[in-house]
């Protein structure tokens, strides 16, 4: 036996230990995540009410019931509107106080430290709190529209303003996660390419749009791919504030499937909805994170 | 398959009303207070049991009386007190997965038609039978309002049966509706109480006025898209147009000519004299705004509401408040919701002995009145109305004395749980506010929406 079969026969021990000792953990992590997701599926597929001891294999059709329910289709149509508002809004919102608090000054301190308080307040505070100063009576939010000489709003008990009034609530809440990513961001602008652009006789302007605007790309697209997973599956500021009310406006995917399963039993139609959910929470991640690497490959191709 | 479903139905099993009420309520005091002599209250001593509540004045008022019963029996009693909302969704997740976790809670017929369908819940009958675990004569379960008690039986045939069968909860208190208004205003306005829903439609234009703090509305009511709406509030309008949601011939009742009617008056008396956002009221706004002094009228809302009215502390109206019964249907008729709050065992529970010792001592006579006493309303047992002292406590409620319990009685009669026992109900009465809902702002006409609902109401009773 030679010196170099020895060195193989070890090598191949200790790979074969190293081999089982990661594989063990691994599945036992896959297997644990994996299984709810399973069973959720597997529920899908059944006609499982929580009061009903028997429950039925019905193959798809609690899939086929909700392409029959109209209210599905409105749920789908604000889940997404939800979605695109929140990005629409938060991403120039952030972009903006994160280029402001980028601006050297005495108080910004002061105001970096005091943007972020909203992350801290829990959701369903925040929409309780909203909800008391939206309330087109005795909300100080009409006081003060009506202060200025402005007619009150309806806010959440409209159906036609309910679902923006909530979408105003995230954009409190969340913007300043934005503005979080933003800063630093713009904090990883190398200054000798600003600099650079500045010597060459760049304007403000162009230094934002043609610098830091592409440097904040890939930061830009993180944003986007946090918030829009994340009020995709948005269910505590709706809950508290409207619980999906007026009448349809602001009844999400979520909030539907929260209702069917806690308000109504029925945990098979419940699960097929959150199933469709997942579903497009998959594919809008997967497009963004396709869109970063691109972006990222082009980046270091250069 | 609805149609032959329902009409088995036939009307006996439909409706339990609160009938002798008030008589049993005169009776009063006459059997003695005896001790509970016959049997052995520490029998489970050195068990615990384990409840839930929903936040409520009773539970307020069982509080400080605990320790009474800990004394009394060496049973531990822990509880976990949530808001109704997560709270039935707490109770829902513990019982579906069979844990016991809780040996009795707080529920009302409504949710016991679905537990009772699945399982989850011990038939009490068995218990009050036991001579070795309930005093049948201190007990005297005669003493409880006859058509409250018998809205905890039913047979667990979907649709019919109810009051009859097994007894799957024990009330612990109930609410019916009334109007309560602000006399001072009518008197300045120059109007009078409304009698019919005919007056109230004819007076909506002119209920308004200014306070010191800006205008004050019409009329405030709860309208949210939950089955409350035709169950309770609204629903006591509707059953005063003589809708009820199953006919005696077993036929859906939602899109009739009398429901179209009910509710396009009740969206008109909304529109006219109710602000905007009154789509959305849920009953603690409806019930915060009206003690708040910006409404004059709350349209059948709960009566339960009046002690918060009365309480100078959450109400600024405390000194002008009247109530009333609430208004008659085009053909004189009065009928009204009821929502009962019960007390149910855990059918998983390990503690069942020590449960019912529990729940023999808080449904009864002398703990009744503890927790009315403490603000636990209205009464479901005749000897508490009977007792000075809780009597005593209403008296002084409305715009003149005795009015409060005088309206309360008189709606009493009238009161019921008018609706076919099934395990999906609240999600039938989700589908019709919605159609209510709909009409109030503007998405369709009244009728389509009502016989929209009907139709898909039909086909969940159909599955």
């Amino acid at each position: 036996m030679s010196g170099h079969d020895v060195e193989a026969y070890r090598r191949g021990w200790r790979a074969r230990l190293t081999y089982w000792g990661m594989l063990v953990p691994a599945l036992v992590i896959l297997f644990s995540s994996l299984y709810p997701f399973l069973q959720g599926i597997l529920t899908s597929l059944t006609n499982r009410k929580l009061y009903l001891q028997t429950e039925d294999f019905i193959g798809l059709g609690n899939f086929e019931t909700l392409i029959h329910t109209p209210l599905f289709w409105t749920a789908l149509g604000n889940t997404l509107i939800y979605a695109v508002l929140v990005v629409v809004i938060q991403i120039p919102l952030g972009l903006g106080f994160a280029l402001l608090l980028d601006v050297p000054s005495r108080v910004r301190s002061f105001f970096r430290t005091t943007v972020v308080l909203p992350l801290l307040v829990p959701p369903v505070v925040a929409g309780l709190m909203w909800k008391t100063m939206m309330q087109p009576q005795s909300g100080v939010l009409n006081w003060l529209l009506q202060a200025v000489g402005l007619p009150p709003f309806s806010w959440l008990t409209d159906p036609s303003t309910a679902l923006i009034s909530v979408v105003l609530i995230d954009a409190w809440v969340f913007t300043p996660f934005a503005v979080i990513i933003f800063m630093a961001g713009l904090q990883s602008v190398p200054p000798e390419i600003e600099e650079a652009g500045r010597v060459d006789g760049a304007n403000a302007w162009q230094i934002f749009r043609l610098i830091r605007l592409p440097w904040l790309v890939p930061y830009i697209v993180l944003v986007a791919l946090f918030r829009v997973a994340d009020s995709l599956k948005q269910l505590e500021i709706i809950y508290a504030t409207t619980r999906g009310g007026p009448l349809n406006a602001t009844r999400t995917l979520h909030i539907m499937a929260y209702e069917e399963a806690y308000r109504w039993s029925n945990l098979g139609r419940a699960m097929a909805i959150v199933f469709v959910l997942w579903l497009i929470c998959y594919l809008i991640s997967g497009l963004l994170l396709a869109l970063w690497q691109k972006q990222e490959k082009a980046r270091y191709a250069v | 398959m609805q149609r032959k479903h329902s009409r088995h139905t036939g009307h006996l099993a439909r409706s339990t009303r609160l009938v002798g009420f008030a008589a049993v309520a005169a009776v009063g005091l006459s059997v003695a207070n005896a001790a509970y002599a016959e049997i052995d209250w520490m029998q489970q001593s050195g068990s615990k049991i384990n409840l839930l509540l929903i936040s409520h004045p009773f539970v307020d008022s069982l509080k400080p009386l605990l320790p009474e019963f800990t004394a009394k029996t060496g049973i531990e009693v822990t509880f976990e007190e949530l808001a109704e909302q997560p709270g039935f969704e707490k109770l829902l997740a513990d019982l579906s997965s069979g844990t016991g976790t809780y040996d009795a809670f707080m529920t009302s017929p409504l949710n016991n038609w679905q537990y009772a369908t699945a399982g989850w819940l011990e038939a009490l009958d068995g218990f009050i039978d036991n001579p070795a675990l309930t005093d049948a004569e201190a007990y005297d379960i005669g003493d409880f309002a006859p058509g409250i008690l018998a809205s905890g039986r039913w047979t667990r045939e979907p649709m019919k049966g109810i009051g009859e069968g097994s007894l799957w909860g024990l009330p612990i208190n109930f609410e019916t509706y009334q109007l309560a208004y602000r006399p001072s205003i009518l008197k300045e306005l120059g109007l009078e109480v409304p009698q019919t829903y005919a007056d109230l439609l004819a007076m909506a234009p002119k209920l308004k006025a200014e306070g010191p703090n800006g205008a004050i509305y019409g009329i405030i009511t709860r309208f949210d898209k939950y089955w409350d709406l035709p169950y309770l509030t609204f629903g006591t309008m509707l059953q005063s147009y003589g809708v009820e949601m199953v006919d005696e011939e077993g036929n859906l009742q939602i899109c009739s000519p009398e429901s179209i009617a009910a509710t396009t008056d009740f969206v008109e008396l909304i529109r006219t004299a109710s602000p905007e956002g009154a789509g959305a009221f849920t009953w603690d706004q409806a019930m915060q705004g009206f003690a708040s002094g910006q409404y004059i009228i709350s349209l059948d809302e709960a009566n339960l509401f009046a002690p918060v009215y009365e309480d100078p502390s959450q109400s600024a109206i405390s000194d002008d408040v009247g109530y009333a019964p609430t208004p008659l249907g085009p053909d004189g008729k009065r009928s009204a919701g009821a929502w009962v709050w019960s007390m149910s065992m855990n059918s998983a529970s390990k503690n069942k002995d020590a449960a019912w010792l529990f729940l023999e001592w808080l449904t009864s006579k002398e703990t009744m009145i503890k927790t009315h006493l403490g603000g636990n309303m209205n009464p479901v047992r005749a000897s508490a109305w009977a007792n000075p002292d809780v009597a005593a406590l209403v008296e002084s409620w409305g715009e003149h004395p005795g009015q409060y319990r005088e309206v309360a009685e008189e709606m009493a009669k009238v009161a019921g749980v008018n609706f076919p026992p099934h395990p999906e109900l609240t999600r039938m009465l989700d589908r019709w506010a919605e159609a209510i809902q709909q009409s109030y702002f503007d998405n369709g006409n009244v009728e389509e929406n009502l016989c929209a609902a009907q139709a898909d109401v039909a086909r969940m009773l159909g599955n």
